[in-house]
């Protein structure tokens, strides 16, 4: 008679955690506390833009629930929020604006300020400011 | 400074708008810092309608004359922002004149929070959706590596308890001169030619209720019994061998690859079992599965179906065994009709 007394797994818990024995790194959105947090920064982040007179003008004629949406979903996708956008996305909504090298600069500046003045680490800060970089190509004409 | 004087300071200076109006009129009487700040400076007894075009005056001084209070939204842009205030009127009177305190809230950034949240939700429902989708996409592969029971288990224990299955059958499947015929033909004809031909197999097995276990190269291989015990399984995997057997006759006969397969059974033990841990699989193993294996190989004729003793005496007389006449008890079961009209099938 076979004799079966063992109990086999499957897989392990570190299947789920990508690389073996490796817990997935946690996004900024979560380690920044998620939504709660990173909502204070999209609306500081959306005053800023909005007086600032290089690129406020660019929301002149934008609809507030369009801007707002568009802010959530920027700065949750730049830190690993649920929310992304496709490259060919980007460049569709930004193709009818004339943005040039300087407004991309201004706004890069304002993003990081913002990051920084909400306590998210010099460090991290870049690494968002690098993703926001990475779409340069994308939007300025 | 006098009370009153203190009492205008204070109006003048909180960050809620208030104007007051003239009731009957609705002019313009007095207004305070904020309210400019948001409305621009406006003359003493202008009316109310010049600064709010289309508002329902008639409908104001109606509320006002009977329940004395009214109120309503307005939304405008404040250099380029959407400015959204909840004004708020109140009748009032000052030495025997009716009066309109208008009182005004900026509410802006509770339709920007408003905004941000539909934002939030609907991307956090559309990640939902999604991981749904995936869920669903895990679930149908890992279904087709182990049975249902097997993966519920999975799912609600995280393991899945190897068993021992004391009376089952198994059979297998290859095909005779498959490596000279495979090499014969085009590789992709090859793989569509064993999909469309294990896909076969499954559907008439799906009929008896047996479970294919797994495919490696041309050998199929299935089971009754598993992981649900059955009282039949030796019938339904000798009712499903030779009808497997008849539908590759009448393929054969119209097709122009010719495939012929060597079964096997046997019934006995098995273990049931996921095994590995990366790549896992579900898996059926033990004396039964071996004999199988030995019998399809050293006994396994094209067409024809081999068994053991255990599996054979199962059978009742539907089926006809004969011995292959070999040193040990290996036994070929055929259709009881089929024999009758003298041919394999």
């Amino acid at each position: 008679m076979l004799d079966v007394t063992t109990r086999t797994r499957i897989g392990d818990k570190a299947a789920w955690l990508g690389r073996e024995g490796v817990p997935m790194q946690k996004s900024l959105f979560e380690k920044y506390g998620g939504f709660s947090v990173i909502s204070k920064i999209v609306l500081d982040l959306y005053d800023r833009l909005l007086d600032d007179d290089d690129v406020g003008p660019f929301f002149d004629e934008v609809e507030m629930a369009r801007i707002v949406d568009h802010q959530t979903k920027f700065v949750s996708s730049l830190m690993g929020g649920p929310a992304s956008y496709t490259d060919d996305q980007i460049e569709k909504m930004h193709a009818r604006l004339t943005i040039t090298n300087a407004h991309f600069d201004t706004l890069q500046g304002i993003l990081r300020q913002t990051l920084l003045d909400h306590s998210v680490s010099d460090e991290d800060a870049e690494a968002i400011i690098a993703l926001f970089e990475e779409r340069r190509k994308l939007v300025v004409e | 400074m006098s009370i009153a004087a203190i009492n205008e300071q204070l109006l003048r200076a909180i960050g809620v708008g208030v104007a007051l109006l003239d009731m009957e009129t609705l002019r313009f009487r007095f207004y305070n810092d904020t309210f400019r700040e948001w409305f621009g400076d406006i003359e003493i007894n202008r009316h109310l309608t010049d600064l709010f075009a289309g508002f329902d005056a008639e409908a104001l001084q109606a509320a006002l004359t009977s329940e004395g209070r009214f109120t309503t939204e307005t939304t405008f842009r404040l250099r380029r922002r959407t400015m959204t205030l909840a004004l708020a009127f109140n009748r009032a009177l000052e030495k025997d004149e009716a009066i309109a305190v208008l009182v005004c809230q900026n509410i802006s950034r509770i339709k920007e929070l408003e905004s941000m949240i539909d934002s939030y939700s609907m991307m956090v429902e559309r990640n939902t959706r999604e991981i749904k989708r995936e869920k669903e996409q895990v679930e149908k592969l890992l279904l087709n590596m182990m049975p249902r029971s097997v993966y519920e288990e999975y799912k609600s224990f995280g393991v899945v308890t190897p068993r021992l299955y004391p009376s089952v059958s198994v059979m297998t499947i290859d095909f005779a001169d498959f490596d000279r015929i495979a090499g014969s033909l085009d590789a992709g004809v090859v793989a569509s030619e064993l999909g469309d031909l294990f896909g076969a197999f499954d559907r008439i097995g799906e009929q008896f209720g047996i479970e294919r276990i797994k495919g490696i190269g041309d050998i199929h291989f299935s089971v009754a019994g598993v992981p649900d015990a059955s009282e039949d399984h030796v019938f339904a995997i000798a009712n499903t061998a030779v009808r497997i057997l008849r539908y590759l006759g009448q393929r054969n006969e119209s097709h122009p690859n010719k495939w012929h397969a060597r079964i096997a059974c046997a019934s006995g033990a098995v273990i049931g079992s996921v095994v590995g841990t990366g790549r896992y699989v579900y898996d059926v193993f033990g004396p039964a599965v071996s004999v199988a294996r030995r019998l399809r190989n050293a006994y396994g004729e094209p067409m024809a179906i081999m068994a053991d003793a255990t599996f054979a005496k199962a059978l009742d007389d539907r089926f006809l065994v004969e011995p292959v006449e070999q040193s040990e008890p290996v036994f070929r079961v055929t259709e009881q009709l089929a024999a009758a009209r003298g041919r394999a099938v």
